[in-house]
C-alpha cells in the first residue's frame, strides 16, 4: 500500500541534455533513435511483453510518462504497462504518447527482430542499451528457464537517476561552438513521409585490418568514408560550397565517474572544409579526420561543449520563461541550430551480452531519426565479428548509401545488406 | 528480412503520379459531363473542389503523421452535414442528398482504397474507420429506400462503390479487420 502510494508520488525533473527534445520535438523532429536485435529465431509476443514488463520492474526509471510544468516537462510515475505490438511502420517515427500508455518508448518486433524506439529525453544511447539488454535477457530467460536458471540469480543492475551533467560541468569553462552554417544534402526527398533504413553489415575483423593501415580507429575510418561518399556522391555534384560537419557523440561516462541512467553523452563536431584544404581524396579526408578527432576528442573540449550546454539550461532569464514560449522559442531557434550540421554518425561500439546469451543472437542494430535539415543520418554498434553500419534517410536516392557500399567492398571488406525497402537494394546494383 | 517491406519510392512516386493524373481525368470527365447533362446546375465544380480538397487533407494528413482514415471519415460527416445545411438553407432543393452527399462517398471511398492500397502495412490502423465510411456510405441506400432521393444513378453509384471498397478491403486485409475489431471491442 504504501510503496503504491510511493510509486504515484514519483517523480523527476529532465536531466539537462534532456530538457531540450520535448521542447524541440514535433512530427518532423522526432529524436527518437532504435536499438534492434536480430535473434536466431522467431520472436514469440507473448513473451516478449512479460520480458518489457518484468525489465520495467528493475529499471523503474523507465516506467514514466512526461507531463508539462509550468517552466519545465518532467517525469512521473506511469501506472500502466506499455504495449508492444508487431512492427507496422518506418523506424524512428515521432512516438505518439496515447498509441503506448503514455511511455516514452516503444517496444516492437518483426519475425526474428526485436525493437526499442526511444524517445532521447529519457535516456541516450548508451544507457538505452542497458534497458535494452535487461529486455533481452529476461526474453531469453522466459523463453528456456532451463538454460538460464543461475544466470537469472545472478545478474546484477547497479544504476541512478542523477543528473551527471550538474555534478560534472565547469562554470568558468568557454563555450567552444561553432556558428558557421553547415553544408546540407541536396536532393529530393522521399515523399508521403517515408524513411529508409539501410543496413550494412561489415565484416569487423577485415574492416579493423584496413583501418590499420591508415592507423585510425574504426568511428575514424567510417567517418572518413562517410565524408567522402557524401564529397562524391552529393557534394561535388550540388558544387558545395560550405563546410560538410559531421557531428559525433561523445558518452561522456567514458571521461566521468556516472552510474546514471539518464543522459550523459556530448559531441563533437568535424568541420571538413573540403574546398579550402582540398580534401578531394580519401586519403586527405582520412588524415583530416584522424587529426581533427586529435584535436577535438580532449576531455578539455568536451568539457567546454557540455558545460556551454548546461550554462544555457541554468541561465535564470530562460529558466524563468514559461513552458509555452520557451517552445516557440526553441523551436525557433532550432530552425537555425540545425543548419550547423550536414549529418550525424553515432557510433555505439560493442554491445557486450553475457556469455550464454550470445548463441542465440546474430546481431544489433541502432538507427536515428533523420530529419528535414540532416536528411541522412548515420549509426552503428558491433556485436562479435559483425559491425553493423545504418544510414537512415529521407532523401529520395542511394548514392552516398551505395557509395560507402562500394568503397568498403573494393578495399577488399565483406559487406551484406539489409534495408525496409523503401530505396532500391543497393547490393544488387553492383556490377 | 528483417523489416515489413515498405513500398518502394520509385513505386510510390509513380502511384502518387498516376492518381494525380487520374484525379486530373475525372476532374475534366466532370466538366464534360456536366456541361452536357446539366448545364444549369454546376455540379462539377462541387465535386472537383471536393478532389482538391481529398489531396489537401491527405498531404496535410501524411505530414502531421495525422491518422489519415479517422480524417477521412470525421470530413465525410462534416462536408456531407455541412451541405445538407446549405441546401436548408436554400429552400432545400435536394441538391445535397441528390448529388452532394453521393460525391463525396464515392471520394471518400477511393481515398479509401488508395491508402489500402499504398500502405496495406498500416491497416490495422485505419480498419475501423474503413468500416465506418462503408456504414455512412450506406445512406444512400437508405435514403433511396425512404424514396427521398429523386436521382438514384448517383446515390446507386456510391454505395457500390463503397461495397467493392469493402468486398476489396477484406480479400486485402481480412486478418487486419478481425485483429481490429477483436481489439476494439473486447470486453
Amino acid at each position: 500500500m504504501k510503496k503504491d502510494k510511493e510509486e504515484k508520488l514519483y517523480w523527476r525533473r529532465l536531466d539537462n541534455s534532456a530538457k531540450i527534445f520535448p521542447i524541440s520535438t514535433g512530427k518532423k523532429y522526432s529524436t527518437v533513435f532504435r536499438l534492434s536485435v536480430v535473434l536466431k529465431e522467431k520472436v514469440n509476443p507473448k513473451v516478449l511483453e512479460r520480458a518489457v514488463i518484468s525489465a520495467l520492474e528493475e529499471y523503474k526509471s523507465f516506467k514514466v510518462r512526461m507531463k508539462a510544468g509550468f517552466f519545465w516537462y518532467y517525469l512521473e510515475y506511469n501506472p500502466k504497462d506499455p504495449i508492444i505490438e508487431k512492427e507496422r511502420d518506418y523506424p524512428c517515427q515521432y512516438i505518439n504518447p496515447k498509441t503506448n500508455n503514455n511511455y516514452l518508448f516503444k517496444v516492437t518486433y518483426f519475425e526474428n527482430k526485436i525493437n526499442i524506439d526511444i524517445f532521447h529525453s529519457l535516456t541516450d544511447g548508451n544507457s538505452g542499451t542497458l534497458f535494452f539488454k535487461e529486455i533481452i535477457y529476461n526474453y531469453l530467460e522466459l523463453m528456456y528457464p532451463e538454460v538460464f536458471q543461475e544466470e537469472r540469480k545472478s545478474r546484477k543492475i547497479e544504476y541512478n537517476t542523477e543528473d551527471s551533467y550538474m555534478k560534472n560541468y565547469d562554470k568558468k569553462a568557454k563555450s567552444n561552438a561553432s556558428s558557421k552554417r553547415a553544408y546540407l544534402l541536396r536532393g529530393n526527398k522521399i515523399k508521403l513521409g517515408a524513411v529508409s533504413a539501410i543496413h550494412e553489415i561489415i565484416d569487423l575483423k577485415a574492416l579493423k585490418n584496413e583501418s590499420k593501415k591508415y592507423e585510425a580507429t574504426i568511428t575514424q575510418y567510417l567517418t572518413a568514408v562517410l565524408i567522402y561518399s557524401i564529397y562524391e556522391e552529393n557534394y561535388k555534384k550540388y558544387n558545395g560550397k560550405k563546410p560538410i560537419k559531421v557531428c559525433i557523440p561523445v558518452n561522456l561516462k567514458k571521461y566521468f565517474p556516472s552510474k546514471t541512467i539518464s543522459n550523459f553523452f556530448s559531441y563533437i563536431t568535424l568541420i571538413a572544409e573540403m574546398n579550402k584544404e582540398h580534401l578531394d581524396t580519401f586519403e586527405k579526408i582520412i588524415e583530416f579526420v584522424k587529426s581533427d578527432f586529435k584535436k577535438r576528442l580532449t576531455e578539455e573540449e568536451i568539457i567546454k561543449t557540455m558545460s556551454a550546454n548546461v550554462k544555457l539550461g541554468n541561465n535564470p532569464f530562460i529558466k524563468l520563461v514559461p513552458l509555452e514560449l520557451k517552445k516557440t522559442l526553441v523551436r525557433l531557434s532550432y530552425i537555425e541550430i540545425r543548419k550547423y550540421t550536414t549529418t550525424t554518425y553515432s557510433n555505439i561500439g560493442r554491445i557486450g551480452i553475457i556469455g550464454k546469451y550470445q548463441r542465440y543472437i546474430d546481431y544489433f542494430l541502432m538507427l536515428i531519426a533523420p530529419e528535414s535539415v540532416e536528411k541522412i543520418k548515420c549509426s552503428s554498434c558491433t556485436f562479435e565479428n559483425k559491425m553493423v553500419f545504418t544510414f537512415t534517410s529521407i532523401l529520395n536516392d542511394n548514392k552516398i548509401e551505395k557509395r560507402f557500399y562500394e568503397f568498403l567492398k573494393d578495399k577488399g571488406i565483406h559487406v551484406d545488406i539489409e534495408s525496409n525497402g523503401v530505396l532500391d537494394d543497393i547490393s544488387s546494383e553492383i556490377k | 528480412m528483417i523489416y515489413p517491406q515498405k513500398l518502394n519510392s520509385k513505386k510510390s512516386d509513380i502511384l502518387l503520379k498516376l492518381f494525380m493524373l487520374i484525379s486530373i481525368v475525372v476532374a475534366i470527365l466532370l466538366i464534360v459531363i456536366n456541361k452536357l447533362t446539366t448545364p444549369g446546375i454546376p455540379w462539377a465544380a462541387l465535386a472537383n473542389s471536393g478532389i482538391i480538397y481529398t489531396w489537401i487533407v491527405l498531404f496535410y494528413s501524411i505530414r502531421k503523421n495525422i491518422n489519415i482514415a479517422g480524417h477521412v471519415l470525421l470530413q465525410t460527416i462534416a462536408i456531407s452535414l455541412l451541405t445538407v445545411f446549405i441546401d436548408y438553407k436554400l429552400n432545400f432543393k435536394g441538391w445535397s442528398i441528390n448529388i452532394a452527399i453521393p460525391i463525396i462517398i464515392i471520394i471518400a471511398n477511393i481515398t479509401m482504397l488508395v491508402l489500402t492500397v499504398v500502405s496495406h502495412k498500416k491497416f490495422l490502423k485505419y480498419a475501423i474507420y474503413q468500416l465506418l465510411i462503408v456504414l455512412f456510405s450506406m445512406l444512400p441506400v437508405i435514403l433511396i429506400t425512404e424514396n427521398v432521393v429523386e436521382n438514384k444513378v448517383l446515390s446507386i453509384i456510391a454505395s457500390g462503390i463503397s461495397a467493392v471498397n469493402l468486398i476489396l478491403t477484406l480479400l486485402l486485409c481480412a486478418r487486419d479487420v478481425k485483429d481490429a475489431i477483436i481489439r476494439k471491442f473486447h470486453m
